[in-house]
């Protein structure tokens, strides 16, 4: 017992010396903001120090493939909506209404729900100025918070952690999923990623050698706890690479350190996620899907007290060209009710009121539908803001679809998506939001 | 820019990061025989692959089979719905378990094939014209795909990419199939600009929908399950299309594409990326793509300036690259000199790893490089070293499956799995009498082999710890020891 407080001391160490700043959830919060303040160079950058136990929490949900907006929040009373599709639109008796203009697609059976109690808020028409219709160029301006003719290499939660969160634990940002998405690339590389808990550590495996399991994870953490870590390297130079190189020779520069850095926040960070997913109930019930996997395990790791302020999740498989009808229900069923699921386990556990999840896609879908039962990419589509405490309601207005209102067949934004992260990023996550996104943009009252 | 690496600058770093880039890896002998060899005859060894017979068989289901098509839409046409559900099955079952054998197929190909770098090019286009089963679901075309690539490796620019586009993989794919004149479908006139060709901002939107017009006609005879060209469904007007006007069909597209300066470019950037591990700089990627235009858009001589000049060899080039999944596991056979797992292990592993071949995460393919790592795939590499390594001490079931991250569901492999056995790493057969019995040779074999450079810091005494806190280790305890240095951030990178 002795040995592992030692162990996890000497990681914490590790860490807060070897990268600098770093300090754990195991120092009193107030302590923590104390050095931080001192550190910070920078006036604005108010640290954000995620307790576990207080702070609120953003749960960012990416419907990847640029989902149908149209047939999501249906204008089903609108004519030119059926013009534009004569067999993809939806007519009232197909939808849930909510006025006698709007309702939602039929699947989102788990959304109107919430919308009913008071916990949802739709914001119409979100898009940005000179819209890209590529999905990974559209993705990158919606994880980066850039315009569409500027190309950003970090992430806007990325520049969220570095200027709000330095020297938090590893897993202030989670993704659920294997891969890391750009919103949360970082000057300085934050956050954690996994997908299940159980075998998200270091394994002995069967056949343990000289002295059992205990010796060889002894040996994997020494192994792993590089000491010679560089600081992170400059961006774009080929010379610091030179440099970095010319120092530690034959070990490879810098993508070896990425590995390092990635090395010691799985260790640090496998542990308290293992031990939480064992112990953390789930009071609400999933449906079975990817989707639904992946918030039950972010609710299993807010119920915990795990210190994160960003939650990642993602669903897929949006990008209906063809055949658009059958996918949708699927896709939007699952959707609502994960989203319900999740709400009701939040409330359960008495920490709904902590908990904003807001969604995105990179993309709505042409007004027009194409000759294969589908929809080709388009432009601006709704969003959906849940939690607590939202604006409940329809946010902003829905944009025309008469000929002349839209642009290359593609609906007009109403709501600049910069203007909802600058929205969540003051009134959810109490920052001020142009150090992060760039220039002020007006944010949206969401709550 | 481009000049050859001098003579006196080969030796083992130089050969075996060639062997680690241009092909997929190998033991200590291996990178002895390509140092020996000089620069221009290493390169040559494996680049004129031609001469090298490659006797591998196709799987035998690797043919157009009408007549199993026609039966099996004739049995759905007069079943019931029950029935039906039942026959789909089936065939799903079928396709599964063909997509398996494929993978093992290619795997094999690259662990114990004779040509490892017709290989790796074959895994970079397969990356670059990012096909998934997962919307193709017929084996025959994803094969037939990979036998394209394979076949065009080193080949003709113009002719890849017409090929790739009437390539039944991807009409189904992006789409093209489905395209008609009345309602043209862009998607993939957009991505065979943009991910393809020319990159985002090399043509205009009017590019798009004007090549989606031209493009129709190019379809998919189902039946017969090839490329068929139908001209009922074409667009025959004008188009315009990055300044040529006129009826244009999709041969006309890809002409015109390839005609740009931007289609040499941009794909000499990403063969440079893949390779020497980080985008070119504009100037040296301005003399590649030279070299390209030069040599009639054949990639054969691009490849052997690239191989050959110093700029691949400059020290931010050498061991600075992530080891993608597919590299890292078959690298290790090859530097391991062990057997691949079965085809079910390895689709497990590379999964958990984050790459599936035959199934990339979008059209996009494998972002590669930082991206490969993350807490989660870092931590599944160092436990997937055990079984690679440690084998299996008794076989598998399809219940060990089940229970890995984003490995195979236990419906989807069903019981086809039956018991594997994966056997691991032989240390006799690596490692000689003395270094089995001596821990500091064996400690210097490891880093020679597995390393390819320096332990850091207190990895070695970790390590001599380890094997020392025993008098005598067995082989277990060297394959534990195996498994520790992979499990280290220097072997995740080559």
């Amino acid at each position: 017992m002795k040995n592992e407080i030692t162990l996890h001391t000497r990681r914490e160490f590790l860490r807060s010396t070897v990268l600098g700043s770093a300090l754990s959830w195991t120092v009193p919060a107030f302590l923590a903001n104390t050095f931080a303040a001192l550190q910070a160079g920078a006036a604005d950058a108010a640290t954000q120090i995620a307790t576990g136990k207080d702070a609120t929490i953003l749960v960012v949900l990416q419907m990847a493939g640029g989902n149908d907006g149209l047939n999501t929040i249906v204008p089903f009373a609108n004519d030119d909506y059926h013009r534009a599709r004569p067999k993809l639109g939806l007519s009232a008796q197909d939808i849930l209404r909510l006025n006698d203009q709007t309702g939602f697609h039929g699947a989102l059976t788990g959304f109107k729900g919430l919308y009913d109690a008071g916990h949802l808020t739709v914001v119409q028409g979100v898009g940005y100025p000179n819209p890209n219709r590529s999905h990974f160029r559209s993705t990158e301006i919606w994880q980066t918070a850039s315009d569409s003719n500027r190309v950003e290499k970090y992430g806007w939660l990325g520049r969220y952690f570095d200027n709000c969160c330095s020297g938090a634990a590893p897993t202030v940002g989670v993704t659920i999923g294997s891969q890391m998405p750009q919103a949360f690339f970082a000057k300085t590389p934050t956050g954690v990623c996994f997908n299940n808990p159980q075998t998200y550590r270091f394994q002995s495996h069967g056949r343990p050698g000289p002295g059992g399991p205990d010796v060889v994870e002894a040996a994997y953490e020494k192994m792993n706890e590089v000491e010679t870590i560089a600081p992170p390297a400059d961006e774009n130079s080929g010379g610091s690479i030179g440099m970095l190189a010319a120092a530690m020779p034959m070990t490879g520069g810098k993508a070896v350190d990425f590995i390092e850095r990635t090395a010691l926040d799985a260790q640090i960070s496998s542990d308290r996620v293992h031990e939480i997913a064992g112990r953390v109930q789930n009071q609400a019930t999933y449906p079975a899907s990817q989707l639904g996997n992946s918030l039950k395990l972010v609710a299993q790791l807010i119920g915990g007290g795990l210190p994160t302020r960003i939650y990642y999740v993602s669903q897929g498989g949006y990008d209906t060209h063809v055949n658009q009808v059958p996918t949708q229900q699927r896709l939007l069923k699952e959707l609502g009710d994960s989203v319900q699921a999740f709400v009701a386990d939040l409330k359960a556990q008495n920490n709904l009121s902590r908990v904003l999840v807001m969604t995105f896609s990179e993309f709505g879908r042409r007004v027009t539908e194409n000759a294969s039962g589908g929809t080709d990419h388009g432009a601006a589509a709704p969003l959906f803001i849940v939690g607590d405490k939202v604006k409940a309601g329809l946010l902003g207005t829905q944009p025309g679809l008469a000929p002349q209102d839209l642009f290359e067949g593609d609906i007009k934004y109403t709501v600049d998506f910069r203007s909802v992260y600058a929205g969540v990023l003051e009134s959810w996550l109490k920052t001020k939001s142009t150090p992060i996104l760039g220039r002020q943009f007006p944010p949206l009252q969401l709550v | 820019m481009l000049k050859p690496l001098s003579a006196d600058r080969w030796n083992d770093e130089t050969a075996a990061h060639l062997l680690n880039r241009a092909g997929l890896g190998g033991p200590p002998a291996a990178i002895r025989k390509l140092a020996d060899l000089g620069p221009d005859r290493a390169v040559s060894a494996l680049l004129d692959y031609e001469s090298i017979s490659d006797p591998t068989p196709a799987p035998d289901w690797a043919q157009p089979n009408p007549d199993e098509i026609r039966q099996f839409r004739a049995a759905i046409k007069s079943a019931s719905p029950d029935e039906k559900r039942t026959l789909q099955r089936e065939r799903q079952r079928l396709y599964q378990q063909r997509m398996m054998e494929l993978r093992g197929w290619w795997l094999q190909r690259m662990a114990k094939g004779p040509r490892s770098f017709q290989e790796k090019m074959v895994l970079f286009w397969h990356g670059h014209f990012a096909t998934s089963v997962e919307k193709v679901r017929n084996p025959y075309f994803m094969w037939r795909q990979n036998e394209m690539f394979r076949r065009l490796a080193t080949g003709n620019w113009l002719q890849l990419l017409t090929e790739a586009g009437k390539d039944p993989a991807m009409l189904v794919w992006l789409d093209q199939a489905q395209s008609r004149k009345q309602h043209p479908n862009e998607n993939y006139a957009r991505e065979v600009m943009e991910l393809f060709s020319l990159g985002e901002g090399h043509y205009t939107e009017l590019d798009v929908t004007e090549a989606a017009r031209a493009l129709t006609g190019w379809s998919l005879d189902l039946q017969e399950e090839k490329y068929v060209y139908r001209s009922f469904i074409h667009d025959s007007g004008d188009k315009t299309f990055l300044g040529r006007t006129g009826n244009l069909d999709g041969d006309d597209v890809m002409a015109a594409i390839v005609a740009q300066p931007q289609a040499a470019q941009f794909i000499t950037a990403k063969l440079w990326n893949f390779f020497a591990g980080e985008p070119p700089s504009l100037e040296l990627n301005v003399a590649l793509a030279a070299v390209l235009r030069t040599n009639d858009n054949n990639f054969k001589p691009l490849l052997r300036v690239m191989f050959r000049c110093e700029e691949f060899y400059a020290p931010s080039v050498i061991r600075n690259q992530v080891k993608s999944p597919v590299q890292w596991l078959v690298g290790t056979s090859r530097m391991l000199e062990c057997e691949l797992p079965p085809a079910v292990v390895c689709w497990g592993l590379l999964r958990s790893l984050g790459q599936d071949l035959f199934a990339p995460p979008n059209v996009k393919g494998w972002d590669g490089g930082l991206a490969w790592i993350t807490t989660n795939t870092l931590l599944a590499r160092y436990n997937d070293a055990a079984v690679l390594v440690q084998g299996t001490k008794e076989s598998l079931t399809a219940d060990d499956f089940t229970r890995r991250p984003g490995g195979p569901g236990g419906e989807k492999i069903e019981k086809a799995v039956q018991r594997i056995h994966v056997g691991g790493v032989d240390p006799e057969k690596i490692l000689t009498p003395d270094e089995r019995a001596n821990p500091d040779t064996l400690v210097a074999a490891l880093e020679h082999r597995l390393l390819q450079c320096k332990f850091k810091g207190d990895q070695e005494k970790a390590l001599r710890d380890f094997l020392g806190s025993k008098t005598k280790f067995n082989d277990a305890d060297i394959q534990a020891a195996i498994r520790l240095v992979m499990a280290t951030p220097q072997y995740q990178v080559t």
